[in-house]
């Protein structure tokens, strides 16, 4: 009896649930599609990366001491951030210099090893650097190129061709096709080193994404660019993901790209994360004041405006206030019961303006911190 | 999943090697003569040399024409294919373009290690071939047989590999120490040792430095094993060094490979 019992409820309990998915009790195939419904293409938990530095003193002797006895300080440049980023997403990583944003991106290529956490691209640990993750994504940093400097850019994506072994047809369409977007047909033949800058880093895209990379991490992809070329770069990037559904990550510190290319923003700071979400949120989250623009009829600029508002700048007629979000509908009211005024307009402060204060807060935060933790006397 | 195609890669590298060096035709010339030039002093060098003795540990007048063009055979194979690499390596380091060979979806050592050639050095390899044909028929009581056909290549092969071992070994140091340049110093020491016959190596200095280029470092089997196996005749007391010889690429390759991917693991790349 009490056998049969036992049998019974131990064969309930061999059901899947059906809220948790068993993979081993489905076919591979099921398993696959399963991982695609519900796996990010970038999933990272708690990583984190520190460089341990020597600390150089200044001076011939404390070098020479320095060359027996070393001071090392731990950099954190990553502080164990969490970071989910779906399929065919483009998002942008902001943040001051130092942030730690390159850090992540080579972290997330396997360039390098973090010191603790875990991430995963599209299923694969990136610094395990398995040849089968390496031909699904791509790293072009605008600061570094990888095309062989004296040669013609074709000859290294002949070789590109090589390494990823992408067949003929394929590659030459995928190559056509790239150079047509880019507009770069008639400089294949042209040694890279006799390139412009600009011409250089659509040359780099396009050795970048001939093997079609399911993943892009871009790192300053228009840094040192002229605005058309920036605008050239950023109007092909877009269509290029719009087209292929890719999953982009991009660093930048030109907040045109940002704003033309990606939705979600992520801000890192100090190796944290410090905010995720849209463009516009980064205002609202951040910014403390909205910018008043008065036009006041012609002589009747009242003296004392200072007492709305810090005053940002005065044209006669025109003035322009800074003032408290939340006070913003009180102030107004007033100043159209008191003063003479033909038009108004409330606006956000412009976005490089909210950024920059915010990383000049956190940098302060920081710095704080630092010393708090440098007055507490170590045991 | 298609592994990449490693020769077919190599092949690349080597033309587009070949159509960098056309472009800087001079550059190409220049370095082609100058090292054919420094070999052919050194040849005048020994040439001297025997005017005064007839033999130098054993080794007479031809039986050394031998050794020298099997050491211009391996130096040049060398130079050619991996020592650009080595010293490109130092620099990718420092610079953190080693970074874009850790993307690829391709072993790294063999990225690193022949990415370029350098075809102006086999200008050497030529000389080696015409030095070569000229002293063979001149050593006394010679006799060509297969195996020599067989065995000097692939000893000269084995020698590259073993100089290989040490040469990407030491620029893989460069990885841990953030720079590294005393590659080319090193090569000149090892190059020098290497490119004597070792039985000069005797006494109380030489037997133990003989011992420790041979099993510890195996640079002295390099040109060694494969010009005895040219120049003297082939006798049962050559099969221990040669069986050695293989042994030790091995050990060298194999040991070569760890260090190079130990130091791989702590690679922080440059910050950009």
């Amino acid at each position: 009896m009490i056998k049969a019992g036992a049998k019974a409820r131990g064969q309930q309990s061999s059901k899947p649930c059906p809220s948790t998915f068993r993979p081993d009790l489905y076919p591979d195939a099921h398993w696959s599609a399963y991982n695609l419904l519900i796996m990010s293409a970038i999933k990272i938990r708690g990583l984190k990366k520190s460089y341990r530095v020597y600390r150089k003193k200044e001076g011939l002797l404390a070098s020479i001491t320095g060359l027996f006895q070393r001071d090392y300080r731990e950099v954190d440049a990553v502080k164990g951030i969490d970071l989910d980023v779906e399929q065919g997403e483009f998002v942008a990583f902001l943040g001051p210099n130092g942030a730690g944003k390159t850090t992540t991106l080579k972290l997330l290529s396997g360039v390098i090893s973090p010191t603790g956490g875990a991430a995963s691209v599209l299923g694969h640990t990136p610094w395990l650097r398995e040849n089968e993750y390496r031909r699904r994504f791509a790293l072009v940093m605008g600061q570094k190129n990888q095309l062989w400097w004296d040669l013609p850019a074709q000859e290294s994506f002949r070789l590109h061709q090589k390494i990823y072994r992408i067949d003929s047809s394929e590659f030459q369409r995928t190559r056509d096709e790239l150079v047509d977007l880019l507009e770069v047909g008639q400089l294949l033949g042209q040694p890279v080193r006799e390139l412009s800058l600009g011409e250089r880093m659509k040359m780099e895209l396009t050795a970048a994404l001939l093997h079609s990379p399911d993943v892009l991490f871009l790192d300053e992809p228009t840094i040192g660019l002229d605005v058309i070329a920036q605008h050239n770069i950023q109007k092909f990037l877009k269509h290029y993901q719009a087209m292929r559904k890719i999953t982009i990550l991009l660093t930048s510190h030109y907040m045109k790209d940002v704003a033309a290319l990606c939705r979600r923003v992520v801000i890192i700071a100090h190796g944290e994360i410090v905010y995720d979400g849209s463009l516009a949120g980064i205002v609202d989250r951040f910014s403390s004041h909205k910018v008043l623009t008065l036009h006041f009829a012609e002589e009747r600029m009242p003296s004392d405006l200072a007492r709305y508002g810090e005053v940002l700048e005065i044209v006669e007629p025109k003035a322009k206030l800074r003032v408290d979000r939340s006070s913003i509908a009180k102030v107004l009211s007033s100043v159209l019961a008191n003063h003479a005024v033909e038009d108004v307009s409330v606006e956000d402060p412009p976005l490089e303006e909210v950024i920059a204060d915010m990383f000049a807060l956190t940098a302060k935060n920081q710095a704080d911190k630092v010393a708090a933790e440098s007055l507490t006397p170590s045991p | 999943m298609h592994h990449p195609s490693y020769l077919g890669v190599f092949l690349t590298f080597a033309r587009n090697s070949l159509i960098r060096d056309m472009t800087f035709r001079a550059n190409f010339l220049i370095e082609g003569i100058s090292s054919v030039s420094w070999m052919i002093m050194n040849l005048g060098f020994y040439t001297l040399v025997y005017r005064f003795t007839p033999s130098i540990a054993d080794w007479d007048k031809y039986e050394f024409f031998v050794f020298i063009s099997t050491t211009m055979f391996v130096n040049s194979l060398v130079q050619a294919f991996f020592m650009p690499n080595a010293q490109e390596l130092s620099e990718l380091v420092r610079t953190g373009g080693l970074d874009f060979a850790l993307l690829k979806p391709i072993d790294t050592q063999f990225l690193v290690s022949l990415q370029r050639v350098n075809w102006a050095s086999l200008g050497n390899f030529f000389v080696a071939l015409l030095l070569l044909a000229y002293a063979v028929p001149r050593i006394e009581g010679f006799e060509l047989s297969p195996w020599h056909f067989l065995l000097y290549p692939l000893y000269i092969v084995l020698g590259v590999f073993i100089l290989y071992s040490v040469m990407i070994a030491l620029a893989a140091t460069s990885i841990w120490l953030g720079r590294n340049q005393s590659l080319y110093d090193f090569w000149f020491y090892i190059t020098n040792f290497s490119r004597y016959p070792m039985e000069i190596y005797e006494g109380t200095w030489g037997t133990p430095l003989r011992q420790l280029f041979t099993f510890v470092v195996p640079i002295l089997v390099v040109i060694n094993v494969p010009a005895r196996i040219m120049a003297k005749p082939l006798v049962s007391d050559q099969v221990f060094l040669a069986s050695f010889a293989m042994l030790a690429t091995a050990i060298s390759l194999l040991g070569s490979r760890w260090v190079f991917k130990q130091a791989l693991l702590s690679y922080r790349s440059a910050s950009s």
